[in-house]
């Protein structure tokens, strides 16, 4: 099991190793907005404030969308990440 | 001494408003002009009344301003020759310039005269004029200005991106006569259409003047400041010289017969003034309808403002008329186009012996369509007059084509005109040194005198250059002489480092190939910024058309990555490296390098291999397969025309029901495999799709009427409130096209419905789709409505908004029966055939989608209590701190674009990654980068072509102002006419738990405040476009053109919601680039159905508020607009409003 930390609501939710940050975020009801759902409109961007190596590597549509916005390296999209360990997650829509 | 120079280091400076409106103010009779005739020549008034002139000045300077425009708009010979005063011009000038001297010199603190030179009534681009002429009745203006003591130029007022360039070489050529230099400011005017009068855009502007080397590139006229914000910020981004901005006061209104401009000075001040901060102006000032008050008022702001610090980025770019195309195109390489020239052309050579000249437009846009990204024109043919082709062509072509051109000639005064024609940027093809250097020299002096770049080859005295040691010398010679000696920018020199063939086995030439690359290779790493280009095809040259294609496409495909930026190139024959058989590739590789061994030579074997193929190198060696491999091959490469006669050919002595089970059904099944494993593209997929339907159409007049082929039955439907067609038809397309029997319902369908068809269509299975969120919540309702029913029949879920867990999970509890999920339309097309042949259950998910982790979901903590509400019942994590923006104007407003403007707003990756669903999948960067290089760019732009030609579009949008008040969850709409009348409530849900935020909170409840709403349509008929391809089995381009009204939609939401921050003065926070697809902006848009305000309801009140069926948009009874490609949108411009779920 792993351990995911929502800063902003301060909201600490337990889940199966590599399960979506999506579904994580969904059944917990994380102050997270979801768009597209598919990597392509950037709504649920989030930075990783602790435990990036924990996150599934970003696939080519990811890595590609967050390259068209200059983002920096400890950012992903919510709705691409897989969770393999703890992490803090701040979401950058606010 | 405090030059003009000094000054713009140290300050901002203010130049002075309105002259004409000054004037005017004066009420001139014709005594005043002298004559009847001689009515509204003001240039004049500068003779008759110089006491009005030196009034205005001085109440100007008194006003504050740093420097004055003289009145000699119009006061060249051409726009005077109209009064019959052509010969008056110099003197004019000279008089106007000594005015306003006599009076700046009144005043103590240094004072300036700009000498004004207006746009003329003939515009040159469009043939109206001359390019001698012009130049010299310019000239004449500005001798006049420099002798009568101006102390700068200002080529103002501009429409014509011709006449600024003919304007720029009269002022430097009678500065150069008087051995004097003095400032040369340019301001284009841009209209409300985005664009000067003759279509330039500022970029294109920009890119063209930015060689003449000017000193100053501003705005003036045509619009208040409010509009000149996004082309400021394109200034402010990319140009490297001081922005000036001279608006307007406001845009025009028609006042009882009067023009008038509406803004005061107050409004006025604040708004320039921002400007000034917000995108670094260095020079302001106002321009018709301002007046001494507006400047007076200006001066102690401007005077706080300190010289602006940029750092602009320019791209090295081309430009035609129209657009600005920048020469390292990502991905690599730029593409020029090489059929419109007479050389390399017969078709073009035989257009040009015609005299057709329409005929050779057309092949300009042919290429154009293909993906070339620049044209090379050459009109060179033994015995007709080149100039005058050149200048027959050119006059005739630069209007109608948006491409930038490569003027391609040997003969200078080809070259010449051809640049006198041409508008924008050109690139000048090309300069050597093979008789020394003075011709090279002639074209450089063209280069600087029209603001061209150029291609120089790496020829010398010695010949052409051939080892990479040679090409380096050469390359670095060309570049001391541009670059050092004529000041050209190196991005603006393009070196061909040259290719020689491979196919004539000549000994010296085996290594040519290699030598080239790397000359590449060295010339980039040495000459810094220096661009390369080359002519790809000659690296071919003399071998068999197959051999050819394969040989270019891989010399290309290497010089690319040994640093080649543009490859003159055929832009229909790009083809893919991936398509390239490995055998081909190998073989000819060991040509490009030189793989020579003990009894192997690669071009022997080439030879050979290539001998008796055709050219179409994708058929490979089609016509020597067997016919049933040759049908399989069809559907995998989508071939819909050349499949039929290999049906007929296969009829012949195979069992129709075995050629679709066995041939057909499996290659299908395969292009779901490749699909599945990323190998193919959704787009490819619906190609295969359509070549099945077409050999399916073929087969089944041969087929035995009781015998049926088919598997099974699936009945397919969007369910109730849901308006979403693509998912569903995707289904439909892909299942019908693999063997089964699909009827599909259609959109909104309640489940009554479906299990009335149901029960007359008996099938295996029902299919479900939606889009929308509550689409999910519709599915598992219906599923319980079966339950009761006592059904049993499997259904399959499919939908954007669904996932595996709520289906596997919270759906299949309501129902007895199977229920599937299925993740794509493959997916579903799994399900069928495991149900059908009793597997159900024992499908596996597609790869890409992943398996839920075992365990459960659990909160540990949630910490922080819930944000508490204010008094009035709203979110106290929303501040209120900032005072509301003023609209300009209250009530609605509507709009008619173009279609090509909405692309300006279009987000090319969500359409191309998602919509039209080019996913990388397993592939390669550089083959993912070739699709999209190759197949998913070309289509955007024939599209775009072809929506700018054919009215399948006809967007239109109504959006406007209400004043707002915030009553705890609600907002309270007032009447726009009537402020204190309420017209409408507006609920939102409120989110229970952490921030608890509702829509309304961005809203103050404490005073009146401001809502935009907005509302956008592609119009009817794009929805029956879209119907019509459907109907006719036309899958890709069905596809293709709803996943582009879909995001043109969403760019024309984004176009409206761009004017809505621009006229509450946000603009100023929206982001460059991409990022502004990511709310990259200060105000959010918020539509029903999305995640803040579910709930579609609410569309009722915001379509009466804004009147939408003004526009034809209606509401269906499920609450959605309609027709489809529609939508609306709140917009809150509040600092805190962004997006948030309930």
């Amino acid at each position: 099991m792993v351990k995911v930390h929502f800063l902003l609501e301060d909201l600490l939710v337990e889940a199966p190793e590599g399960t979506s940050l999506q579904r994580i975020a969904d059944a917990a009801g994380a102050d997270i907005t979801f768009g597209c759902r598919t990597g392509s409109c950037g709504t649920c961007r989030v930075r990783i404030t602790a435990g990036l190596q924990a996150c599934s590597e970003p696939g080519p549509e990811e890595r590609d969308f967050l390259q068209g916005l200059e983002a920096p390296a400890d950012q992903r999209l919510a709705c691409q990440v897989h969770i393999h360990g703890d992490v803090d997650i701040e979401y950058l829509g606010l | 001494m405090t030059t003009l120079e000094t000054l713009l280091r140290d300050k901002v400076l203010l130049l002075d408003g309105g002259m004409g409106t000054q004037i005017f103010a004066r009420k001139p009779t014709v005594d005043d002009y002298g004559s009847a005739a001689l009515e509204g020549c003001v240039d004049l008034l500068t003779e008759r009344r110089p006491q009005w002139i030196r009034e205005i000045h001085d109440s100007y300077f008194r006003a504050g301003a740093d420097a004055v425009e003289t009145n000699t708009f119009g006061a060249n010979p051409l726009v005077l020759g109209d009064f019959g005063l052509s010969a008056k011009a110099y003197d004019l000038n000279v008089q106007a310039a000594s005015i306003a001297q006599e009076v700046a010199r009144s005043f103590d603190r240094p004072r300036f005269v700009i000498g004004s030179v207006g746009p003329g009534t003939k515009l040159i681009t469009l043939g109206h004029v001359s390019y001698a002429d012009l130049l010299a009745s310019y000239r004449v203006q500005m001798d006049g200005l420099l002798d009568g003591g101006a102390d700068a130029i200002l080529i103002e007022t501009c429409q014509d991106l011709g006449q600024i360039k003919v304007a720029v070489r009269a002022a430097r050529e009678a500065m150069a006569a008087r051995k004097r230099k003095l400032p040369i400011w340019v301001q284009a005017t841009v209209e409300t259409t985005g664009t000067l009068l003759v279509g330039s855009d500022i970029a294109t502007v920009l890119t063209s003047v930015e060689p003449l080397g000017i000193d100053v590139l501003g705005l003036n006229c045509g619009t208040g400041p409010d509009e000149m914000h996004a082309h400021l910020q394109t200034l402010a981004e990319s140009s490297p010289f001081r922005i000036s901005c001279l608006p307007n006061a406001g845009l025009p209104e028609n006042r009882d017969g009067q023009v008038v401009y509406p803004l005061p000075p107050e409004p006025f001040v604040q708004k320039v003034l921002h400007a000034a901060s917000e995108f670094g102006l260095a020079i302001v000032g106002g321009c018709c309808g301002t007046t001494p008050d507006h400047i007076r008022a200006l001066a102690p702001g401007v005077e706080k403002l300190n010289a602006p610090q940029r750092t602009p980025k320019l791209e090295r770019s081309a430009a035609s008329l129209y657009q600005s195309v920048t020469l390292k195109q990502e991905p690599a390489p730029l593409i020029v186009g090489e059929r419109t020239n007479a050389n390399g052309s017969k078709r073009f050579r035989d257009l040009l012996a015609a005299e057709d000249w329409d005929g050779m437009i057309t092949l300009a846009k042919e290429q154009q369509r293909e993906g070339a990204h620049l044209l090379d024109l050459c009109v060179a043919y033994v015995g007709r007059d080149e100039v005058r082709d050149a200048d027959e062509l050119l006059t005739r072509l630069v209007s109608q084509i948006t491409l930038p051109l490569m003027i391609d000639s040997t003969e200078f005064p080809v070259i010449e005109r051809a640049l006198q024609r041409s508008p924008g940027k050109c690139v000048i093809n090309s300069i050597n040194f093979e008789d020394g250097e003075s011709k090279a020299r002639a074209i450089l002096d063209l280069c600087k005198t029209y603001g061209a770049a150029v291609v120089a080859l790496t020829i010398d005295e010695r010949g052409m250059a051939k080892t990479r040691e040679q090409k380096l010398e050469v390359a670095k010679r060309l570049y001391a002489l541009a670059v050092f000696e004529y000041g050209l920018d190196p991005g603006d020199l393009i070196i061909d480092p040259l290719t020689f063939t491979l196919g004539s086995g000549d000994e010296e030439f085996r290594g040519s190939a290699i030598e080239t690359l790397e000359a590449l290779k060295l010339i980039k790493a040495e000459l810094p910024g220096v661009m390369t280009i080359l002519g790809v095809s000659n690296v071919s040259f003399g071998l068999n058309p197959a051999s050819r294609h394969v040989l270019n496409a891989l010399m290309l495909y290497h010089a690319v990555k040994y640093g080649l930026d543009m490859a003159i190139f055929n832009a229909s024959k790009v083809i893919p490296v991936a398509k390239i058989d490995p055998e081909d590739r190998r073989m000819i590789e060991d040509l490009l390098f030189d793989r020579r061994s003990e009894g192997y030579d690669p071009l022997k074997t080439v030879l050979a291999r290539f001998s008796d193929r055709k050219a179409a190198v994708l058929d490979d060696h089609r016509d020597d397969l067997p016919v049933l491999e040759r049908l399989r091959r069809g559907i995998l490469d989508g071939e819909k025309q050349a499949i039929l006669a290999d049906v007929d050919e296969a009829l012949q002595d195979h069992d129709p029901l075995k050629l679709i089970n066995e041939v057909l059904l499996g290659a299908m099944k395969e292009v779901g495999e490749r699909f599945g494993a990323g190998e193919m593209q959704l787009p490819f997929v619906l190609e295969s799709a359509e070549a099945m339907k077409a050999a399916i159409k073929r087969i089944e007049p041969h087929l035995p009427k009781e015998l049926n082929y088919q598997k099974g039955r699936i009945l397919l439907a969007t369910v109730k409130g849901d308006v979403h067609d693509i998912g569903k038809n995707l289904v439909d397309i892909i299942l019908s096209n693999n063997g089964f029997e699909v009827k599909n319902l259609g959109i909104k369908q309640p489940i009554e419905t479906i299990l009335k068809e149901l029960a007359a269509w008996p099938a295996q299975a029902v299919g479900l789709s939606g889009l929308l969120v509550k689409s999910t919540v519709v599915m598992k309702e219906n599923l319980h409505f079966m339950e009761e029913q006592g059904l049993r029949v499997p259904v399959i879920l499919g939908g954007a908004a669904l996932t595996r867990e709520y289906v596997e999970g919270d759906c299949r509890r309501v129902y007895s029966g199977p229920v599937f999920y299925a993740e794509d339309a493959f997916e579903g097309l799994r399900q069928m055939q495991a149900l059908v042949s009793g597997t159900a259950g024992a499908v596996v998910p597609a790869p890409s989608s992943v398996v839920a982790a075992a365990g459960e979901i659990k909160i540990l903590k949630r910490g922080g209590a819930a944000v508490p509400l204010t008094a009035s019942g709203q979110s106290s994590w929303v501040r209120h701190e900032v005072p509301s923006p003023e609209p300009p104007f209250w009530g609605v407003r509507e709009l008619a674009d173009a279609p090509v403007d909405l692309f300006e707003h279009l987000d090319a990756f969500a359409l191309i990654r998602n919509r039209w669903g080019f996913a990388q999948g397993s592939q390669s960067d550089e083959a993912f980068a070739a699709v999209l290089r190759d197949k998913a760019v070309p289509q955007l732009v024939r599209w775009k072509e072809r929506l700018a030609s054919e009215p399948l579009l006809q967007p239109k949008a109504r959006y406007g102002y209400f004043p707002v008040r915030a009553e705890g969850d609600a907002l309270r709409v007032f009447d726009p006419a009537d402020p204190r009348r309420p017209l409408a409530l507006l609920s939102f849900p409120r989110q229970t738990a952490g921030r608890r935020l509702c829509l309304a909170d961005f809203f103050r409840a404490d005073q009146t405040d401001v809502l935009a709403l907005q509302l956008v349509t592609l119009g009817q008929a794009a929805a029956d476009h879209a119907a019509k391809l459907y109907r006719e089995d036309g899958y890709a381009d069905y596809f293709a053109f709803h996943g582009l009204a879909t995001e043109l939609t969403e760019a024309y939401a984004e176009r409206v919601h761009a004017r809505i921050r621009r006229e509450l003065g946000l603009a100023a926070k929206d982001l460059p680039g991409r990022a502004l697809f990511a709310q990259g902006y200060q105000g959010s848009r918020y539509s029903y159905g999305y995640p803040a305000c579910p709930d579609l309801e609410g569309n009722g009140p915001l379509l009466d508020l804004l009147q939408g069926s003004e526009i034809g948009v209606h509401l269906s009874e499920s609450h959605q607009m309609d027709p489809e490609y529609t939508t609306s949108a709140l917009v809150a411009w509040h600092p805190q409003a962004r997006y948030f779920s309930v």
